[in-house]
Parts: C-alpha cells; structure tokens; sequence
C-alpha cells in the first residue's frame, strides 16, 4: 500500500516508520523544512527507543523517505494519516488550526481516490467536518471517505505501543474504508475494534481521561493516607490486585503531564461544557492533579522555613522517564516556584535538558550528572523517577548533600530501605521519615 | 479451627458458611433473635445464589451452628470476626457504634485460656482496629489476643463464589503470630493473600470501592456526553474496555450504583478525608454525578411527554439495586418511584424477589407478574437488569400499552430490536 503521513512529530514519525517496518511504502510530510532535511539524513530528532535504528533501516531499504512538499508527497498515495498537533486554545479546546491546512493540503493535492485517516486527536465531530473542508476544496474530482483511527502510543515506548498495541479503533461509516484501514494494520496482529465515527473520537479522549482519573484517584488516596498514617504504595497494591481495577496507573505521585493528558482532558470539559454540561468529575480530577507538585512544595517549605539562597537539587525534568517531552511537566511548576522563592536551582536529567531550557530559562543550572546536581544541596526533589533515579545509592545523598533531606515526588525508595540511611525523607502520601535521632540537620527546624 | 462470626448479614452468614464448608466449625452469632431463630429453622433471610444448600449442608453436619449468645460461642474460638454493619450517620461518618458494641460484648465474655485473633470484616474508617483492641483489653488486660484488619470484598448476587473464589484477602495485621494464623485459615481460598499493616488494610477497602464507584461515574458522565454528540456508549465503553490499563469491568453506563455499600463507603471516606481536614475533591465529584445520574430517567421521560408525567401511568422494572440480589437499599428505583408519585404520575412495579420487602408511596401498586407492569402504561422503566427483562416478549406486550415507550435506565435492552418493533426507546448515551 501506498501510504502519506502528514505531520512528522511523535505519531506521526512512529506511525510512517512503523508502517514502513511491516511493508508499506511510506513517505512522511512535514511543513517544517529543517525538520524534514533532519529527517532525510536518518536523524528522527526526538527520542524514541528503538526509532533511530528502525528508521534507518527502512530508508535504507527505500520503503521510507520524507518530503516537505505536500504535492510531490501526497501524490500517488492511496492512504492518507493525518498526524499534525491539536494543541489547545487558552481555554481548554483544541485547536484545529493545523488539522484544518492539512485537510486543504490534502484537497488540493490528492488525484485519486482517498482514504483520509485521522491519527490526531481530535473532537467529536471533527472527522466529518475534515471531509467537509476536503470536499470543498477539492481540485481533482476524486472520492473521499475519512476515518478515525485516534492513536493510543505513549511517549517513552511508541515504538513498542504500536507493534504491541491493546487495540486498533477504526471508526468510519464507508465498509470498504475500514477493510482497507485493517489490511494495511493486518501484520501488526492485533485486535481490532471497528464502530462509527463520532464514538471513535470519544473512545480516545474518554480513555486517556480515564487513565488521567486513576491517577489523580490514587493521588487523592495518598493524601488522606498521608494524614491517617496508611500507606499508599500498599494500598494501591491491595486495589490492584482486584480485577476490576488492575495495577496500572495507580503510582501515587506529582501527577501527571506530558503532551497528551493535560490537554485531552481540558478538551473533554470544554466538549462537555459547548453542550451545557458541566464535567465536575474530570474538573476535579484536574485540580487534584494541580495541587500535586504545589502539595509537595508546600511540604518542603514547611520542613525549610524558606528557600532564599539555597541550593535545592532537582532529580529529572522530563514528564515521565525515557521521553525528553517536556509539555505540562510537573517539574516546570516546581522549579518556577522554588525560582520564585529564591532557591538556587540545579537539575538533573539525561535527555530533556534542551527542552527544558526553551520552557524555564536559564535562571536554574542544568547538569547531566546526579552526583554534581547533589553536591553540597540543602535538599532534593526527586521528580521523574528515570532509571538512574531509582538507583541512586541512598548513601550518596548523605555524603554529597550539605543536609540530606529528600522530598520524593515519584516514591523511588521502598521506606524499609529509607529508614537504614541516614537521611530524612518525606514521599507522597506514605509516613514521613525523619529519622531526626540520628540526624542532626540543619533548616528552620519547626 | 474454631470460629465465631458475630452478624449474620450478607457478609457473616456467606463468609460464616463458607469457613464451615471448609471443615471448620463455625458459630454465627447474631443478637436478632428472629433471624437466629429462622436461620435454625432453615429460613435464610437474604437471598444468594448457593446460599441455602451451602448452609443446608454444613448444619446438618454439624460444622455450622447458631446462636444468640456471643458468651456460649466464643468459649473456644480460634478466630472471631467482627460482621455487624457500619451504617451511615447523617453525615456520612460510618456509624460504629455495633462495632463498638460487639468489642465491649467481647471485653466481657472473654477469658485468657487460650489466644484469639479478633478480625474485623466490617468495613471501618482507618484506625478503628486500634479502638477495638483497645476496648476488649479493657475487662481482660491479661487475655492474649490480636485485633486485625480483613476487609470484605464480596458482591451481593455473587456473595458464594466471590467467597470461594476472591481475586485477592487482604490481610492487616502488625503481629506475625496472626498473620500466621490468618494466611492458613485463609490459604484454601486464593494464593493471593496480600499482607499489609492495619491502616492500609482499612484504606484498601474504601479506595478499591471508591474507585470503582469512580468508574461508573466516570463512564455515566461520558453516557451523557454521547447523548449530547451522537456518539454510543457502549461502543466508546467497549474500545476502552480492551485497554489493559482500563479493563472492562464497571463500565456499563446507567443510572449510577446503589446498593448497601458504594453509597455509604464513598460518604465515610469523604468523612474521614474532612476529619483530617482534606477536601476530597475527585470523590465528592464522584457522589455528585451519581446523585444526579438518576434524574435522567425523569428527563427522558420529561422530553417523550413534554414535560408533564401529572396522569400518566409508569410501569417499573425492577426494584433491586442490581439483579440478582434483593437488597434495595439506595436503589436508583426508589428514588425514582419517589420522584415520579411526586410529579403525581401513577406508578405500578414489579420486582422478582424484593417484591413487598419495599417500603414503597401508598399509591404504588406491586405487580405479580412482570407483564402486568405493561397494562394500559403510558411508558415502561427498566431499572434493574434482571435477565428476565431482557427477554420479554416486548413485541407482543406493546399492545397492552398505552404509548410504546421504554425507557432503559441500564442500557439493558436492544435498542435496533424495540425500534424496530415500533417502540420509542431511550437508553442512557445510546443510539
Ligand atoms: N504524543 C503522544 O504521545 C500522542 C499520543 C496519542 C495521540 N497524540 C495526538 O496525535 C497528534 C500529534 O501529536 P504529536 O505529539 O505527534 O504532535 P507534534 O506537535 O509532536 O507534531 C506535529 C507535527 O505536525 C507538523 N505539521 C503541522 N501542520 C502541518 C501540515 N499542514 N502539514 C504537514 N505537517 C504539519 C508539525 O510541523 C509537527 O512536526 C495530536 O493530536 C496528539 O494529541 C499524541
Ligand atoms: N453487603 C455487602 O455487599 C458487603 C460487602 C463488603 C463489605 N460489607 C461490610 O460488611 C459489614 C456487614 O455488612 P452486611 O451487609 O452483612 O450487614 P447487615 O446489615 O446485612 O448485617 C449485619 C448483622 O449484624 C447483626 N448485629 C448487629 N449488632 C450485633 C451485635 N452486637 N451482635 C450480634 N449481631 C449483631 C445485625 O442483626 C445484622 O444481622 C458492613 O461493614 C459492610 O459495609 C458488606
């Protein structure tokens, strides 16, 4: 099959290299001319485990190039996915912006017969509005028929997301558009669930809102357990050992963030509220979500007094471990705050520091090395819980820390394991250890 | 071993039979003397599938016994759980007082011959074990017990098997020697016995429920939503259901959950969050939606008779809160039943076996048969999913009927089928 992609971020470059890998011919179109000169070179400039190697592979064997013009690119194609952004507008909807040029692009471009995926997510409605601004901007007289296919990958294991996926949505009323849709995902053997436009939009916000309510749910739990003295980790356990629940996405924590969560759910409440419905459920799961790096913030000032002048370490940047997205990171929120307060910042994080210097500025120091971002600090905020986080030798702390008092926002440390070091340890909704006896440590001790 | 449960409620007698029929013997305690006196009759006061051969069973063996005096059983129990129920008071705070009571009982018929884990089934605000430790210790602070946490997960309609066959025991406790005890008491049931400390026990009960109470709210809101924009429920709840992280369960939209314990169990939670003063934003969201969700059933039928229900006659199916069960308390059907005397409509009813166990409005009339609900009604109401609902001959019943009307507050029936048959069908965020 002959497939176009339109939009090269995230989705859109896993999606073409992922299509190429199982035997499609694919070429992947971007507006962004450097981005695309990058692309060709073999470089996918964001970091995905695994992509590098698979898209080198693919253009070698030519089934994968990149073009930044929609008329060479798009002609010929028999499918094609249209992946650009739908960030949001101030207040809360998406933004159909880009969605909008890409579906001009495709009318005035395509001179055959199209089928029009849509990977981005989109609201409710927006599929047959795409037809709509195709149909009407049509040059050649072709036949158009539109999907929805919204994408389910996460940042971080895209790859592995799309050959492994739980499920493929196909939403469309045209039979033959959903038979070819499924042809072409046929190699990647998994489930495919086949329903109506307007419900496959929905499944895709519905589902990430729900994940983002079984966050904010759990976090919500950690902070009455914080106050009556059980344990969250455990608690989150006990539940997830119920089927009905299931143990994913029950890590108490700063929350949640990322490119995706954030701005789906903000768009949910505002589809809800176009048609009077006021969405307290998902609000509230976006406020609790909010409040969590300012809860924990709000415990380290407690436990310093103030931050003027002094040196607070922050343990990972990025959204989650193994991506470099830095959209909604918690840590944005935390560092500012800390700024504010006069701290003087150093972070660490293996990859996202770019990012992060185009959102917080160069007001903090930026370090690839966790012992150097230790060194000498009055306290550290764990944030992302990469890999090298969890692994941090709890002696370290003591040594390179002037006082080692930890404020963990992701629960890296098991507490039987905190109480053997000499450090003191505040995590998200389990009990403080202070292990004061032992300590003799510095701070506006209240 | 020897065991002594004390209230013979839903999760006493199931869990009391269920121990029996693993070869213990068993003493269910319970201060009402009627239910006591039924229970040696072999009248089972609550209906579940399985019960009354399992009891049936273990009695005339002789592994299951009842009683009335808390002193008489526990002379050699091993193990006493604590099964009397935690109401809710006006203000959501569980009410302890049976707990307290049973603790205080316990302070004064034990004696120090022997060791006893004291367990508590009964869902408790984080803490409480501590409490009853301390109560019982109060006349017999030489007696050598421990006081531990195993929270009840069973659902009602499924008690026996959910017994038999639980997806996890949570057990909390702080002493090894209980913790013992306890895993090989409860080993024959499952191997996944999850051991914790006390108050995480407690919590995980409340949160499992909160949560899953979460998720029906959850999904009821997006029901609405796909009324609001053409969209199906049950395909958006079905493509989310195959997400690993989200799994199927609790995601059938419908008039939101009811029952003896959602209702109450998010309320103590709230409660407790509020005492330690933590606004519990997301569960309080949580209990709004499920307030409201009922009413969609009156707006459905607000829109099919222009907003006049004054004259009209409504049949209802279904009283229970859910099938196969005949406990109505915080039933959606209720309040519905309620709310539409109210608006002066005339209401008939039938449920398969709560039937006059209700305490309905004077005017509503209790129907014998499930097709007499259909005589001469301007519209029918399904509230509860009982399988027979779903298989009525509604083609032939629509003539009994006034208008063709069928409101599906479970999103139970066919929709294609009913409409093609003549019918106007509403469901909740169904096509
Ligand atoms: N990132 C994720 O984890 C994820 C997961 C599932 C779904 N989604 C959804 O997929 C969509 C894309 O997300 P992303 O993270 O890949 O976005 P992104 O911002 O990383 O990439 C979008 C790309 O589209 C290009 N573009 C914009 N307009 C174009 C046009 N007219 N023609 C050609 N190219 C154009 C941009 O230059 C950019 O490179 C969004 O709707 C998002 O919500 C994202
Ligand atoms: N019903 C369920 O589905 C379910 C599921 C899990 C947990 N729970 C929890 O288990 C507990 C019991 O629930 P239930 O539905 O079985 O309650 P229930 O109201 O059906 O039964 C309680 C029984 O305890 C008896 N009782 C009260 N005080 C007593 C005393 N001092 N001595 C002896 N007997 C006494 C009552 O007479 C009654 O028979 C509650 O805390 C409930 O929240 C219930």
């Amino acid at each position: 099959m002959k497939i176009a992609v339109i939009g090269t971020g995230y989705v859109g470059l896993v999606t073409g290299v992922c299509l190429s890998d199982i035997g499609h011919t694919v070429i992947c179109i971007d507006v962004d001319q450097e981005k695309v000169k990058r692309l060709q070179s073999g470089d996918p400039i964001i970091y995905e485990p695994g992509l590098e190697d698979l898209m080198k592979k693919n253009i070698e064997k030519s089934r994968l190039s990149f073009s930044g013009n929609h008329q060479t690119g798009l002609a010929g194609a028999e499918v094609v996915y249209i992946a650009v952004g739908t960030p949001q507008n101030h207040d809360g909807s998406a933004n159909l912006n880009y969605i909008e040029a890409a579906a001009t692009d495709i009318a005035k471009n395509i001179t055959q017969d199209t089928v029009v995926v849509t990977k981005s997510t989109v609201p409710v409605g927006t599929n047959q509005h795409i037809k709509e601004v195709i149909t009407v901007n049509l040059v050649h007289p072709v036949k158009v028929t539109v999907v929805s296919n919204p994408e389910f990958l996460r940042e971080g294991s895209a790859i592995q997301d799309t050959f492994s996926g739980d499920r493929i949505v196909i939403g469309t009323d045209d039979e033959q558009a959903a038979y070819i849709i499924e042809e072409i995902n046929q190699p990647f053997g998994i489930p495919v669930y086949k329903t109506d436009i307007a419900s496959a939009e929905m499944i895709k916000y519905a589902s990430n809102a729900f994940l983002a309510t079984k966050i904010s749910f759990i976090n919500e739990i950690a902070n009455i357990c914080e106050k009556t003295g059980a344990n969250v980790d455990a608690v989150a356990a006990g539940m997830g050992l119920d089927n009905r629940i299931g143990p994913k996405f029950l890590s108490a924590g700063l929350g949640y963030g990322g490119s995706c969560f954030p701005k789906d759910t903000n768009a949910l409440v505002q589809l809800a509220g176009n048609h009077e419905h006021d969405f307290k459920l998902l609000k509230s799961v976006i406020e609790v979500n909010n409040n969590q790096p300012l809860h924990l913030f709000q415990k380290a000032k407690q436990r310093l007094g103030d931050f003027k002048g002094k040196k607070i370490a922050v343990l990972g940047l990025a959204f989650k471990p193994n991506t470099d997205d830095m959209r909604e990171a918690p840590s944005t929120l935390l560092i500012q705050q800390l700024l504010e307060e006069g701290a003087n910042v150093t972070a660490f994080d293996p990859i996202a520091i770019e990012n992060a210097r185009r959102i917080l500025g160069d007001g903090l120091t930026y370090s690839e090395s966790i012992d150097e971002t230790l060194q000498d600090a009055e306290a550290t905020f764990i944030v992302t819980d990469w890999e090298k986080v969890k692994n941090i030798d709890l002696a370290t702390l003591e040594q390179r820390m002037k006082y080692p008092i930890v404020f963990d926002g992701r629960n890296c440390f098991a507490l039987e394991a905190v109480k053997t070091a000499n450090i003191e340890y505040y995590s998200m909704g389990r009990s403080d250890i202070a292990n004061r006896e032992k300590l003799a440590v510095g701070g506006s001790n209240k | 071993m020897n065991i002594v449960i004390v209230g013979t409620g839903y999760v006493g007698l199931v869990s009391g039979s269920c121990f029996a029929d693993k070869g213990h013997h068993v003493y269910c305690v319970d201060n009402n003397q009627s239910k006591i006196k039924d229970l040696k009759n072999g009248i089972i006061p609550i209906y579940e599938k399985g019960l009354k051969s399992l009891i049936d069973r273990n009695t005339a063996n002789g592994h299951l016994e009842f009683t009335t005096s808390l002193k008489d059983a526990v002379g050699e129990a091993d193990f006493i759980f604590i099964a009397v129920g935690t109401p809710e008071m006006t203000n959501g705070e569980a009410n302890l007082e049976y707990v307290y009571h049973v603790a205080d009982e316990l302070s004064e018929v034990l004696d120090d011959t022997r060791y006893r884990v004291i367990v508590d089934k009964s869902t408790v605000p984080i803490g409480t074990a501590y409490e009853v430790r301390k109560r019982i210790a109060r006349n017999i602070p030489t007696a050598a017990f421990d006081v531990c946490s195993v929270p009840e997960f069973l659902k009602e309609g499924s008690a026996v098997h959910d017994t038999l066959h639980p997806d996890r025991i949570v057990i909390g406790t702080d002493s090894e020697k209980a913790q013992k005890r306890l895993v090989e008491l409860h080993r024959p049931f499952s191997n996944q016995l999850f051991v914790t400390d006390i108050r995480s026990a407690e919590m995980i009960k409340y949160a499992s429920n909160c949560f899953l109470a979460t998720k029906i709210s959850f999904i009821n809101e997006i029901a609405n939503l796909c009324d609001a924009y053409g969209a199906d429920i049950k395909e958006v709840a079905a493509a989310m259901g195959l997400d690993k992280r989200i799994s199927p369960h609790f995601l059938n939209a419908g008039l939101g959950y009811g029952g003896s314990c959602f209702p109450k169990d998010i309320k103590a939670l709230i409660n407790m969050a509020d005492q330690v003063d933590y606004d519990a934003t997301l569960l309080k969201a949580v209990q709004q939606v499920n307030t409201k969700q009922k009413y969609r059933v009156i707006s459905h039928l607000h829109n099919v008779f222009d907003h006049e229900l004054a004259g009209k006659k409504i049949g209802i199916l279904g009283l229970a809160f859910k099938p196969n069960t005949d406990d109505f308390r915080e039933s959606p059907s209720l309040f519905i039943i309620h709310e539409l005397v109210k608006q002066a409509a005339t209401v008939v009813v039938y449920d398969p076996v709560v039937g006059h166990k209700a305490r309905l409005p004077d005017k509503v009339e209790i129907m014998e048969e499930v097709t007499s609900v259909f005589d001469h009604v301007d519209a029918v109401v399904l509230m509860t999913e009982w399988p027979e609902f779903i298989h009525l001959p509604y083609e032939s019943l629509k003539h009994k009927m006034r208008t063709p009307v069928v409101i599906d507050g479970r999103n139970a029936l066919d929709p294609v089928e009913l409409k093609n048959n003549g019918f106007i069908y509403h469901g909740i965020g169904v096509r």
